[in-house]
């Protein structure tokens, strides 16, 4: 059976990197892994030799068994018609000024599409392990919530409001037009609007039920996999963060990782080294006292954590340099604090502690 | 800066846009101008760097001269539609906002309209000397700020077509309106930020009034690391030099006007906008912003 471990966190806290980081470490573990990547910094791109691939998984040669894969946002919405629309729609969608409005601007797209193809690889049980980097968009947290938001939306309020709950024909719609509501809108809006909204959604319909059997099947994968979140102790992650705790509609975190962990005697008083002068002494002093205010602000930031909603916090190193090959990033994972890495990778095998305790 | 009417500041998620966007504001207050300022999506950081717990649609006074409110989409609507369409007073005005929402929804460039309207209807309504809007991410700016243009191109007719078009010229107006970009000296925040240069170079909506880079650390005065003893002193030196020589990396490709340093330790919202205010005053002093 294929794991799946979902990376997330807010935007700028390194989930690429230790997303692609534990895939070196499953692949060091003989495991058949695959990262699915979301826009890679340039650099990591390089280290995974992903700097010019598409969305098909592709070998990483460096390390065998290790696969990687990019998510392409913008052919997304287009696969995701062309898989559940019939032809004539479909072909209908491609041209409707709407549709391409719509599909680059409504976030849960690309969280969905990532989604989508997350569930693809997982079925295909070519890989022991796939590790998913959430895409950027609305916080981690739309990940889950992208496939009911994306049936609201082809389903939608709108069209049911337009067409009552079946799937009726253009004529039924035309007459509906007659509607006082309608004809209001009509003056805001412009003559014909709404007309052409409808017969865009009415398009967007014939994908619901293909959508939405599949939208189902994707929330159970995102059901059963791990968890893991990645944050740093700026206000904007932590408050990610805390969504992931404390909000019912997503699965909880099995691992909350602190990345950009600074060494914690950096806060306590140490005595300046003899030798340099004064004034370099100082300036020593100064530093590492101002450092070690930040290792007691993440002190409280992960007791904070770990007291309130017991979860298991691991700790990354801050490194002046994100890990750019293969080894420093296998590196960075392995010497981090407080996985259970192997069970994380590995699944618990009978016996073995849970990641948190119930 | 100052002297423009309608500021919109965004940058990528996490670069303390909503800090910027309230020490900006309280800059300008303490010049003297009346400012209102607007959380377009995350209201809780703009609330919690002005000390209050959340801000409502109606502006509230937060100190002299300073204003700020939160535009929620339902009420902007609500207000949208009271000025758009003269509604009789039986009108029965719930099912038709219902059937609005909807269409608020789903018609690409009306959500983004609506939310845009209010802080130009604001503008026109000469109360303030200064509107500063805390704005979407910068992954959404730009369809945000194209809102009016998109309403062009799919609207056929009517008033939403006849507003767009008056609130594309007061955005494209570099008197009146301008898009402040906050970036740290980071990758990802760095290359987006170039990118939407390019996009707004190449498709103008809106004026780049300015780039104010955050959290910059200090470089450490001149000091051999490699001749000092091993301890936490040096790792600490090193890290803190190695930091440093990254950001400058990143920066070395943006231009930029303001830069305003990383705050270590604790701090509470209000005390990291009044910081940032403090030290981007120091580096306007002597300039006329």
């Amino acid at each position: 059976m294929t794991r799946a471990i979902i990376v997330t966190g807010a935007g700028g806290v390194g989930k690429t990197t230790i997303s692609a980081g534990l895939a070196v470490a499953a692949a060091s573990r003989k495991m058949r892994a695959l990262v699915l990547t979301v826009d890679p910094a340039r650099r990591l791109a390089g280290a995974l030799g992903l700097e010019d691939l598409g969305n098909e998984p592709t070998e990483v040669t460096a390390l065998p068994g290790l696969d990687a894969a990019m998510l392409d946002a913008a052919a997304s919405w287009e696969a995701i018609i062309d898989r559940h629309a019939p032809a004539d729609a479909a072909a209908r969608l491609h041209d409707n000024p709407f549709f391409r409005a719509i599909a680059d601007r409504f976030p849960a797209t690309q969280s969905y599409a990532a989604g989508e193809q997350m569930s693809a690889y997982i079925e295909s049980r070519f890989w022991d392990i796939v590790i998913i980097d959430t895409p950027p968009a609305g916080g981690g947290i739309e990940f889950y919530s992208a496939p009911r938001r994306m049936r609201d939306l082809v389903g939608g309020k709108l069209l049911r409001w337009l067409t009552g709950a079946g799937l009726p024909g253009r004529r039924t719609l035309y007459r509906i037009t007659a509607r006082p509501v309608l004809r209001f809108t009509d003056t805001i809006l412009g003559g014909q609007l709404l007309e052409q909204v409808a017969e865009f959604l009415l398009d967007l319909r014939t994908i619901y039920d293909g959508l939405s059997a599949r939208a189902h099947t994707v929330e159970g994968h995102l059901a059963e996999a791990e968890t893991v979140v990645v944050t740093t102790t700026d206000p904007t992650p932590i408050r990610e963060a805390h969504r992931f705790f404390t909000d019912e509609s997503v699965p909880t975190p099995t691992r909350l990782v602190f990345n950009r962990t600074l060494p914690s005697d950096w806060a306590h008083r140490h005595p300046v080294p003899d030798g340099p002068d004064e004034e370099t002494r100082r300036i020593l002093r100064d530093n590492l006292e101002r450092w070690g205010t930040e290792v007691r602000r993440q002190a409280d930031a992960r007791s904070e954590f770990a007291g309130q909603f017991g979860a298991r916090i691991v700790t990354v190193p801050w490194l002046a340099e994100a890990p750019t090959d293969l080894t420093a990033l296998g590196t960075m994972i392995e010497s981090a604090e407080g996985w259970d890495l192997d069970g994380l990778l590995q699944g618990p095998e009978p016996g073995r502690q849970p990641a948190i305790d119930p | 800066m100052l002297d423009r009417r309608l500021l919109f500041v965004s940058g990528k998620g996490g670069v303390g846009k909503s800090a910027v966007t309230a020490a900006l504001a309280t800059v300008a207050a303490r010049r003297g101008r009346r400012v209102l300022v607007m959380g377009l999506v995350d209201h809780i950081g703009l609330a919690s760097h002005f000390g209050v717990d959340h801000l409502s649609y109606r502006a509230q006074e937060i100190r002299p001269g300073l204003f700020a409110l939160a535009v929620d989409r339902s009420s902007a609507l609500d207000e949208y539609l009271r000025l758009q369409v003269p509604t009789p007073k039986a009108a029965p005005t719930g099912p038709i906002t219902a059937a609005l929402a909807a269409v608020v929804d789903t018609v690409p460039g009306v959500r983004e309209i609506v939310s845009i309207g209010k802080p130009i209807y604001e503008l026109w309504q000469d109360e303030w000397d200064l509107v500063i809007v805390d704005a979407v991410p910068l992954g959404q700016l730009i369809s945000y700020l194209r809102a009016p243009i998109t309403i062009r191109d799919l609207v056929p007719s009517g008033r939403v077509r006849e507003q767009a078009a008056r609130m594309r010229a007061a955005l494209l107006d570099p008197s009146t309106s301008g898009l402040v970009l906050v970036v740290t000296p980071e990758e990802l925040p760095v290359a987006e930020t170039v990118q939407a240069l390019d996009q707004l170079a190449d498709e103008p909506v809106i004026d780049v009034a300015g780039i104010t880079v955050n959290r910059v650390l200090p470089p450490l005065d001149s000091i051999d690391i490699a001749a000092l003893p091993p301890g936490p002193h040096a790792d600490a030196a090193m890290l803190h030099t190695q930091l440093v020589a990254e950001q400058a990396s990143w920066l070395a490709s943006l231009p930029r006007d303001v830069e305003l340093p990383y705050l270590f330790g604790l701090h509470t919202p209000p005390e990291v906008a009044a910081r940032l205010a403090d030290e981007w005053e120091d580096q306007w002093t002597g300039e006329a912003p």
